[in-house]
């Protein structure tokens, strides 16, 4: 082996990267994780168009499509209310969370103010915090803030939305991103009379459609897992979000595991369609933030 | 004199104003305004997310640990102090808040007696600077104690307002009544007090030395002795306790050995944090004698450390059960997904990473369970590990030709349910594993994080310069050595990434679990977080709740402390 010329080696070293029966063995272990990835989403939606007796017994596929599972599903848990509510709860959480998110992420990024440092890294501090700990005297202060003000919390939109709008994820991303925005950008719109806000809104803003898509992607994944909090200020189905509402439909519905499980793929049609729209982004937004539990 | 004075202060200290508007003009020259202005327009906006994450992410925690020194189910009781803390976990919560309080009051004092050599070699006023800083100090302390006694009024705001008219005259009267309620006025005066004398020190000292690193110092020394008084606080409130418990246990004949138990322990633990410094300074003695004469030592005092906490166990088992079985099944939890998911991950994105045809396709459907809804897979999950006869995976092992089980019904732990089909009839409980029910839902947890933990190892498989591994082959190296001793040491910094966000992961695992607990299951599958939800939601105990997740939050910052320890040792960043 030693004597044969480097070049030759290396050439043998790649040619054998290239025979069939090394890929076929790749191929059988990627095939069979698939299948072990797969198996429970073939198992829902099969299970989800049988009929009772057969969804019982030990089939894997359905004779009949009975397709009125949906249906009976849909009436039975009003998933329409629950998917609306999770929706304008995501919408109103975006809303109040991007704009506090973009003013401040901008501040921190490009306005120097004494404290500025120390500020950043005390709410960075916050992410240490387990959500356990913050649960509990969150759910008192909202009650509180509910029996004082003029407005409902617990059961309405402020519960569900207000404590999620200040995201200091959110403003450690557009930080970043911001501070990557060239200095030569600003002075040459100071020059032109723009102030800050201007700034922001006309040079920076259409700049970060990037991270936008980012925090959208992620918000929509978080309100539609989410079910601790939900569970403790919802207490009837006017603002129960899909997660709660699903939950509370597989102690109802018992034993109707083909129901059960017709509802559990409507709730995840609406992420799974978001997921193949968007593949690209969905995937290196989550696995940029690490954060879903 | 002190007009003079004032003008040549630098522009970030403008804490006292001159006396009339023509000075106020002549400070506030163009460019100091438009720095001004920068300044107001930054704060101004972080303001609202500032506010915001205050309320419901930094006041949280004071709330709680407010929380959790009461007696609080569902309505606010009296102060208990420390008592849901010795609920949860025995005695030993006096001895952490006895080392908590040992702690800090070494680290403030070693802080401030490092400021103390500073000053002398840069040639400033220590002791003139101590006399502000003690005094604002005492006012961030005074301001602690008025928080606390005002809390109680402010929350009670809301039952007095219940059944009446909501109006913003009454909101704003009511509060002007909970601000000036007799021990609140108290606390306020003492406060205020306190700030106007911390504050006349301050401008006297700033006066006498003009530098803004006076108040930078002045500052540091300041939260060094609020940390001081902290810590006299907590050593007084354990000190106060036990010398309680004494008398009573004196009083009424019984015998006061918990005391001996105590300071046996707590001056274990100090011995072993003294033979644990020893040990690692050894090293840098100069001879081999003291270098053996220091290991010696380190040695006396680790196993005298040892033999002395060695009650620890019994005064531990005094607990919640709840929570120590909470605490296994955290710990199995992660000893039991972990190393599974990184090891299958890595060995996919392995094989994903050769770019074969469809490669694409498989990272997506890999990626799938990760991307679905939680409550949704996991309810699939409830039915095929269901217990029924018929259901998918009973099926499945009566085809095999094994005996079905009981799955998520199931509290014995796996290796017992093994030992048992194979007829051990009594293997012993401490190797009984998790529960298999336990082992169900980790099984979940592998299928929905795997194709998470690929992706992100696919992105470092991509950092790595494409060369090394071609360099190697070239020399010869087989694909097992280039991915032992290239691919693998250089994956470090994204297998540390991916251990630390499952770690973190472990301790937050609710939601799964809550759908696929099961009350057959006896709360074996019941991780930390779970059993504080528990104790919260069903069983309405606020307080205690309160007082285990700080547990669980103490826990979290010990394991970031130890990780921080080790892993500049073992990560390499090529």
């Amino acid at each position: 082996m030693a004597s044969k010329a480097s070049s030759n080696r290396f050439q043998f070293g790649r040619s054998i990267g290239r025979l069939p029966t090394r890929h076929v063995l790749i191929y059988l272990v990627l095939i069979l994780g698939a299948l072990i990835a797969m198996f429970p989403f073939f198992w829902m939606i099969s299970t989800s168009l049988m009929s009772l007796g057969e969804a019982q017994g030990t089939r894997l596929l359905p004779t009949a499509l009975h397709f009125e599972n949906y249906a009976n599903a849909w009436q039975e848990a009003r998933f329409s209310l629950y998917i609306w509510n999770s929706v304008r709860i995501t919408v109103i959480t975006l809303a109040g969370e991007l704009l506090f998110s973009v003013l401040a992420a901008y501040a921190f990024a490009r306005i120097q103010f004494p404290g500025r440092d120390l500020i950043f890294a005390l709410l960075l501090s916050t992410l240490m915090i387990p959500a356990m700990v913050t649960i509990i005297p969150n759910f008192l202060t909202v009650t509180w803030l509910g029996r004082i003000g003029p407005i409902k919390w617990i059961n309405n939109w402020p519960a569900l939305t207000v404590p999620f709008m200040g995201s200091i994820f959110s403003i450690f991303l557009l930080r970043q991103f911001f501070t990557q925005i060239p200095d030569e950008l600003f002075d040459s719109a100071q020059i032109d009379g723009a102030g800050h806000l201007r700034f922001l809104w006309s040079v920076v803003l259409p700049l970060s459609k990037a991270p936008f898509m980012v925090i959208v992607v992620l918000s929509f994944i978080g309100a539609w897992n989410a079910l601790a909090w939900p569970l403790l200020v919802t207490n009837s189905p006017d603002w129960r979000p899909v997660s709660v509402g699903l939950y509370s439909f597989i102690d109802e519905a018992g034993q109707m595991i083909n129901l059960m499980m017709a509802g559990a793929f409507i709730v995840i049609i609406p992420i799974l369609v978001l997921y193949f729209f968007t593949q690209k982004q969905f995937t290196e937004s989550i696995s940029r933030s690490g954060l879903k539990g | 004199m002190k007009h003079q004075e004032n003008r040549s202060r630098p522009a970030s200290l403008p804490d006292k104003q001159p006396p009339d508007a023509s000075r106020l003009a002549a400070w506030l020259t163009p460019r100091r305004r438009r720095q001004w202005r920068e300044y107001l327009t930054g704060y101004a906006m972080i303001a609202p997310a500032v506010l915001l994450i205050f309320v419901f992410g930094i006041f949280p925690v004071g709330f709680a640990l407010y929380v959790s020194l009461h007696k609080w189910r569902l309505k606010r009781g009296d102060i208990i102090g420390l008592a849901n803390y010795t609920d949860a976990i025995g005695p030993v919560a006096y001895l952490l808040v006895f080392g908590l309080g040992v702690g800090l009051l070494v680290w403030g004092i070693l802080k401030i007696a490092r400021l103390r050599t500073d000053s002398k070699r840069g040639g400033w006023p220590f002791l003139a600077l101590n006399a502000p800083a003690i005094l604002l100090a005492g006012a961030g302390l005074a301001f602690v104690r008025w928080t606390i006694v005002l809390l109680p009024h402010v929350l009670d705001i809301a039952d007095k307002i219940r059944g009446v008219e909501r109006t913003r005259a009454l909101f704003i009267q009511l509060l002007g009544e909970a601000f000036s309620m007799e021990a609140v006025l108290a606390a306020r005066v003492t406060m205020l007090w306190l700030i106007l004398g911390a504050a006349l020190a301050a401008a006297l000292t700033l006066l006498r030395w003009p530098s803004p690193r006076t108040l930078q110092r002045q500052a540091e020394l300041a939260v060094n002795w609020f940390l001081i008084g902290v810590a006299a606080i907590l050593l007084g409130y354990v000190y106060g306790e036990m010398m309680a418990a004494y008398d009573l246990a004196v009083q009424s004949g019984e015998d006061p050995g918990f005391l001996a138990q105590f300071i046996s322990i707590a001056s274990g633990l100090i011995l072993l944090f003294i033979g644990w410094k020893l040990w690692r300074r050894a090293e840098d003695q100069p001879s081999t004698p003291l270098f053996f004469l220091r290991l010696g030592a380190a040695t006396l005092f680790i196993v005298g450390g040892w033999i002395m906490i060695g009650e620890l166990p019994v005064v531990v088992a005094a607990g919640d059960p709840d929570l120590w079985v909470g605490l296994r099944a955290t710990l199995f939890y992660a000893l039991g997904t972990i190393p599974f998911q990184l090891g299958i991950s890595i060995f996919l994105a392995v094989l994903l990473f050769q770019n074969l045809r469809g490669s694409q396709m498989f990272r997506v459907m890999f990626f799938m369970p990760y991307v679905t809804p939680v409550v949704a897979s996991a309810a699939v999950f409830r039915q095929l590990f269901s217990n029924r006869q018929q259901a998918p995976v009973n099926a499945a092992m009566k085809a095999l030709g094994l005996e079905p089980l009981q799955w998520l019904w199931e509290p014995k732990g796996v290796f017992q349910v093994m030992a048992l089909k194979l007829g051990l009839e009594n293997w012993p409980d401490w190797a009984a594993g998790p529960s298999l029910a336990l082992a169900v839902i980790m099984t979940f947890s592998i299928w929905v994080f795997v194709g998470y933990n690929t992706v992100i190892y696919l992105a470092g498989l991509g950092n790595i310069p494409k060369d090394l591994g071609d360099a190697a082959e070239v020399d010869g190296a087989s694909r097992w050595q280039v991915f032992r001793h290239i691919t693998f040491p250089l994956l470090s910094p994204t297998t540390y990434f991916l251990t630390l966000i499952s770690v973190i992961g472990t301790f937050k695992a609710f939601n799964h679990i809550w759908v696929m607990r099961l009350d057959a299951a006896l709360g074996t599958t019941d991780t930390f977080s779970v059993v504080i939800f528990t104790e919260f939601f069903e069983k309405l105990r606020y307080g205690y709740a309160s007082a285990m997740a700080f547990i669980l939050f103490a826990i979290i910052l010990a394991l970031t402390l130890v990780n921080n320890k080790i892993q500049g040792a073992r990560v390499f960043y090529g």
